[in-house]
Formats: C-alpha cells, structure tokens, sequence
C-alpha cells in the first residue's frame, strides 16, 4: 500500500518541485528541487530575499501555476497534472486565499464577497456553516459593516474580509502572500494575530509569505529560501532570532 | 508618447465613419439636385433641392454628435486605464493641465486624420453609387463636380467635434492624483456624478416643457395637421432633455435590465459591471439609444401613415395606386440613413467594453483565483454586452413608440375631417430586425474581451505592480 500525504498528517506536499523561466542563457530557475510537507493545522511561515522564489512556491501549491518538474499534492489529490476545470473546483472548495491587496471584488459587498464561493459552487451555506460565518464576521469585527463595498472600507477591514472569505468554506489550505504588506504595522499585527488564532483555535492550516519577522514570529513553523532552495526549516521563533537568521542570508550573499 | 496613440485608433475609426457619412451625404445630396435641376419638370422649383440640403443636414449633424458622444467616452475610458502613468508623471512634476492638452492634441491629430480619410472614402463611395444609379438607369448622367467645397464643412465638423470632444473626455485627468501612482489600494474606479445638478435641472426642465408641447400637438392635432409642428418641437425638447440626462436615465435602466439574466454569481457581476462606471455605461449606450429612438420613431409614424392610407386605398384604389412601393421605398432610405448613427453607436460600445475589460485584468485574475471557471467569465462578460445592449435597444423602442405615435396622431388626427384616434401602427420587420442587430452587438462586443478575459491566469491577482 502507497503512503498517503494524509497519513504523514500533511496537508500539502511537493516532491523534487522545479521551475524554470525561459530558455538557455537567460533562463531563470525560480525554484531548484524542493521537497516539503505542510503539516495539518499549522500556520508556516515562508521567507526569504526578494526572488527567491516564495511566491512561485505558493503559486505551485494553490495550482495557479505549474512546475517545470516535480510533483504536488493538496491533501492526498496529486495535483500536479489536473486541467483547467478541475483546478478551479478545487480552488473553490479546498483553498483559500489572501493577496496583498486587491483581494475584493469591488462590485460586491462585504456580505457577497464572503459568499461568492458558496455561490459559485451553486450552494448556499449550511447551517453549521452560517454558524460559522456568523462567528467570522463577529471575531473580525465586520458585523456592522456587511452592507459596505470595499472601497468604503479601510486596508485592514479589506484584509479582514479577505481573511473572512478565507476562512468561510473551511478549504483545506489557507495561502496568503504578504497579507500584511499594505497595513501599517499596528494594524498588520491585528491582522496577523486573527490569521494565528485561526490556526491555533480552529486548527486552519495556513501558509503565509512574509517579509516581516514579526509576522514570521506568530507561526509555527518558519521555512527559509533562498535561490530557488530551501535553505532552513525552523520552528516558532521570536523576531529576534529570525532576523538575526535572515541578516546572516544577507551577509553570506 | 508615440505609443500612446495606440489606444487611439477606435477614435480614428469614428472620425473617418462620421466624416466619410457626411462627405457621402452632401456628394448625394449634389449629385440629386444636379439631376433635379436638368429635368425639365421639376427644374424651375429650388424647393425640393433645398429640403434636400436641409435634410442631409439634419443626419450629418446627428451622425457628428453621437460619434463626439463616442469619442468622448472612448477618450475618458483611455484616460481612466492611463491613471496610473498620469498619476506617476504627475508625481515627478508634469502639471495636470499639460497632460490633459497633450491628449486634446492627439484628439487633433486623429480628428485631422479622420477628416481626411472621410473626404476620399467619401468622394470615392459616392462616385461609386453614381456610377452605378446611372448605369441602372436610376439617375440621368449629370454634370455634378465632385470638387464640391461644400465637403469641408463635414470635414471641419469632424475634426473640431473630435478635438472638442477629446477635451471634454479628458476631464478626467485633472482629478488624477500624484498619490494614485504610489497608492495600492483597491482600485476606486467609480467616477462621481455630483457637479451635475445644473445639468440635470436643465433635462427635466427640457423634458416637461417637450412633453407639454407634444401633448398639445397631439391636441391641436385632433383639429389642425399643424400640430405636429408643435409636437415635433416637443419631440426635439423632450429627446434633448433626455440625452442630457443620460446620467440619470440609463443606470435604473440598466439595473432593471440586469434582473433578468438572474441570480447567478456571474449574472450578478455582470449586472453591476454593467453600472460600475454609470457616466460611462451612460454615455456607451445613449448614442444607441438615439439611433433606435430615431428609426422607431419615424417607422411608427409611417406605419400608422402606412395604416391609413391603405384603409384609403381600398376606398379609391385607382389615387392610391403604387403609394405602397413609394412609402416602402422612403422608409428604407431614411432607416439606412439614421442606421448610420446607430453604427457608429455600435462601434462605440465595441470598444469602450473591450478597453473596461482590458481595464479590469487583476479583478479579473481574482475571480479565476475564487474559483471562477472560464465558462463562467465568459458568460459575466456576455451578459455585461447583453445588459448594456438590451437596455439602450429597449429604452428606444419604448420613446421611439411614444414619439412615433404623437406624431402620427397629430399629424392624422384630423386629416379627416373628424378627430380620430390613430392607432400606433407597429413596424414588425423593423423591430424584428432591431431585435437581430441588438443580438448581433452582443455577441461581436463581447468577442474580444471575452476572449481575453478567458486568457487571464490568476496569477495576475496575486502580482502585485
Ligand atoms: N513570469 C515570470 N517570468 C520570468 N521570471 C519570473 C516570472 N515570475 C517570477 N520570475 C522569477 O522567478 C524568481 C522568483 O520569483 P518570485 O516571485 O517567486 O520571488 P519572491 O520570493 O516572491 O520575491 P518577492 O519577495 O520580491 O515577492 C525571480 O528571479 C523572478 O524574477
Ligand atoms: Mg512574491
């Protein structure tokens, strides 16, 4: 009998992932043999210098884009090979995501932003899942605000409705590239403290791209490139030490 | 800045189809007073000749100010997918007034070109068409000199409405901020409609004193056919009025319409796609309703004349002969030469959704990421096309049917002695074929960026420029 990621308690994997950008002399190797598990439940950290292939690396893993080599899986679904169609169903119901910025669809409102991917799976939410959501809205303090359209909102209550989206279908696997990136640093702190205790309380796996150690800091685990390779996988860290890490990266550059 | 003109060329293609309209118009018109002045019979009278002039007049201007309508939107739009550069040059010092003359400039320019191109395909087409009436024996050979000076009156229409109208579209520039080149945000694209209420008292007003005097007209009309000078009046107040206010017109209208394409998550972004932007979803659909009111309006009016003067006939057939063919042939030209406005509508609307589309790339990524399928974005674009055509098509059916109706009872309402009702007759080829036009613009609109919206990998949302 094959092991299964699930057995391991992975929730995400990558075997032998490479990719590659153009050809011959100026190609660009963005990710060069990586090989990891993302473990059930957990919140990962994933850093490293600018380019060194961090957002590739989730873009492969959400099934946005493909590799050059190697293998994926989103919980035992080897994802590697699937098409179009089934990429976007599986996006829809087991993934969640948080951009940067421009995270809402700004036709709709707060309440409709957190529904669409109800909608587009033609369901409206159970019970148990209004529940759910119920308890979102209240937990990010959006209860007063499910009339308004994004532009109405400040960028930490956008990034709160993200995460809410996020959250709402319980996906399997919750990424957010730099989440916090266009929040002042009080308000990104807020932000990331709600994506922790999601993890900590609700047990939702997330993998998270940061630049900021004191982000990094609320993970469980922290996972450093560089160069297109995995360079350190550490557990929960304070700032102190992942900065004094990431200084080092810079120096032996 | 060479590039820039790129997003130009929709611009350069109204121009040249509105100067080449014109230029046609004014050869014809020429070349059927030439023919009028050698025949003996209707020589003496400079009457028809001058109903002629006037007449072509009226289309040339029609067709001139929905294609400056056109410009203008296509040249907001441009500038609202430029913010960011704008924005950018603003940051590091350009004024804002340098960078709106510069686009007013390129208006120049491609008005220019336009102009141009107008008077050879122009001069060239109605070459053609007399070549080919005298070869069928449809007009005498005439002594018409194609150096008719007369043609740089459209030609200067043209570029000036161009120029003006790219001006009046680059307002929008001056409201750009410096900080809009640095900031991240969700992109605010809706455009405020305040600073209107002048405008929007000037239209309700236009529109009670019209519908006042159409009344009268339909009134007056019972006793005396002159009535239907007072409702034309009424007519051109009333129309006035509701093109100014556009702004205020078109948004529930299209709210309304984009009801009908359901409850689906892409029916519902279409819809409020279809409204994001009202002053440009407005502007994108009124030079059409302008077209459809028109060709309504003068295809009810004939078919109630139509109606009436078959119950006639019957009577008396031997007067009445052969005014069937007459009528027929009378509705057709004048279709073809509203249709004209229509198609420039038309060819407005193509472009400002595809260049909206092209606009909304990362939202669009955003969607594929959530778990839009490109069945599904493809559908929200069509209905986008669907609503925008639907309501522009309905909304002039519905004022063309009303002003075609008042004119036909003013007109007839007493013809006969005693004042009638005149039933509204109903033009079924034409409203068949509106229907087929409004289903064929859908479509062609929504090809382009539909395609490219299938195109987007949602890797664009997550990219951050
Ligand atoms: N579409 C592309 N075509 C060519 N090269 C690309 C493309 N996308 C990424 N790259 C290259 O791949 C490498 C990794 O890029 P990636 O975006 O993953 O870096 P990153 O770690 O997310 O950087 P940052 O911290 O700046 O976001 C870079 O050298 C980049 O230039
Ligand atoms: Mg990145």
């Amino acid at each position: 009998m094959q092991i299964q990621p699930s057995d391991l308690g992975l929730i995400a994997r990558v075997a032998g992932l490479a990719k590659r950008y153009g050809h011959g002399a100026g190609a660009v190797t963005a990710l060069d043999d990586v090989s990891l598990g993302l473990r059930r439940g957990e919140f990962t950290a994933i850093m490293g210098p600018s380019g060194s292939g961090k957002s590739t690396l989730m873009h492969i893993m959400a099934g946005l884009d493909s590799p050059t080599a190697g293998r994926v899986w989103l919980g035992d679904t080897d994802i590697t090979e699937l098409g179009d169609a089934a990429l976007t169903v599986l996006r829809r119901r087991r993934i969640g995501f948080i951009f940067q910025s421009f995270n809402l669809v700004p036709t709709l409102d707060v309440r409709g932003n957190v529904m669409l991917p109800f909608e587009l799976d033609g369901r409206r939410p159970t019970q148990d899942e209004q529940a759910w959501i119920d308890e979102l809205f209240d937990t990010l303090g959006l209860g007063g605000r499910l009339t308004h359209r994004p532009h109405e909102l400040s960028g930490g209550q956008q990034q709160r409705v993200a995460i809410a989206r996020a959250l709402a279908t319980r996906p399997d696997l919750v990424f957010a590239d730099e989440p916090t990136g266009n929040l002042d640093s009080r308000t990104g702190r807020e932000v990331l403290g709600l994506l922790a205790v999601a993890s900590a309380r609700y047990g939702q796996s997330i993998a998270m791209v940061t630049h900021d150690p004191v982000a990094a800091s609320h993970a469980d685990r922290i996972l450093f490139l560089a160069d297109g390779k995995i360079v350190r996988d550490a557990g929960r860290s304070t700032p102190e030490e992942i900065s004094a890490f990431m200084l080092s990266m810079e120096l032996a550059a | 800045m060479r590039t820039r003109m790129k997003d130009q060329w929709p611009t350069l293609l109204v121009a040249a189809l509105a100067g080449t309209f014109g230029v046609l118009l004014l050869h014809v018109t020429g070349l059927l007073a030439a023919a009028i002045r050698a025949d003996d019979v209707t020589g003496e009278s400079d009457t028809v000749a001058l109903m002629l002039g006037f007449v072509a007049t009226v289309f040339v201007v029609i067709a001139v100010y929905v294609s400056a309508i056109v410009t203008s939107n296509t040249v907001a739009t441009v500038v609202a997918g430029r913010t960011r550069t704008i924005a950018l040059l603003r940051l590091i010092g350009s004024s804002a007034r340098a960078q709106r003359a510069q686009i007013a400039k390129e208006g120049l320019v491609v008005g220019i070109a336009g102009a141009a191109i107008g008077v050879l395909a122009g001069t060239g087409a109605a070459f053609g068409v007399e070549q080919f009436a005298v070869a069928n024996r449809m007009l005498p050979p005439t002594e018409y000199d194609y150096l008719n000076p007369a043609v740089v009156l459209p030609a200067i229409a043209v570029v000036l409405t161009t120029w003006l109208a790219s001006w009046v579209g680059s307002r929008r520039v001056l409201r750009v901020r410096p900080i809009e080149a640095i900031s991240n945000s969700n992109a605010q694209d809706r455009e405020e409609l305040g600073r209107r209420r002048g405008r929007n008292v000037t239209a309700i007003v236009l529109v009670a004193i019209g519908i006042g005097l159409l009344v009268t007209g339909v009134v007056v009309g019972l006793t005396d056919p002159m009535g239907v000078l007072i409702g034309l009046a009424g007519g051109i107040l009333s129309f006035t009025g509701v093109v100014l206010g556009a702004d205020v017109v078109m948004p529930p209208v299209l709210r309304l319409v984009g009801r009908l394409f359901g409850r689906s998550p892409a029916a519902r972004l279409a819809a409020e796609n279809a409204v994001r932007n009202p002053e440009r979803s407005s502007r994108m659909t009124i030079g059409l309703v302008i077209g459809v009111t028109l060709v309504t309006t003068f295809s009810v009016t004939m078919e109630s004349y139509r109606a009436m003067l078959l119950a006639a006939q019957e009577a008396q057939p031997e007067v009445y002969a052969g005014i069937d063919d007459m009528l027929n042939a009378t509705i057709a030209v004048f279709t073809v030469l509203i249709g004209f406005s229509a198609l420039i509508a038309a060819i407005g609307m193509v472009n400002t959704l595809s260049l909206s589309v092209m606009q909304r790339t990362r939202e669009l990524g955003l969607l594929r990421a959530l778990g839009f399928d490109r069945g599904q974005l493809r559908r929200m674009i069509v209905v986008e096309s669907a609503a925008l055509t639907v309501a522009a098509t309905l909304t002039g059916l519905v004022l063309g049917f009303g002003y075609g109706w008042a004119g036909a009872q003013a007109l007839l309402g007493g013809a006969q002695g005693d004042p009638v009702f005149v039933m509204p007759g109903v033009p079924w080829v034409m409203v068949g074929v509106l229907i087929v036009a409004a289903g064929v613009l859908t479509l062609v609109a929504s090809i382009a960026p539909a395609r490219r919206a299938m195109r987007v990998s949602p890797v664009v949302a997550l990219a951050v420029d």
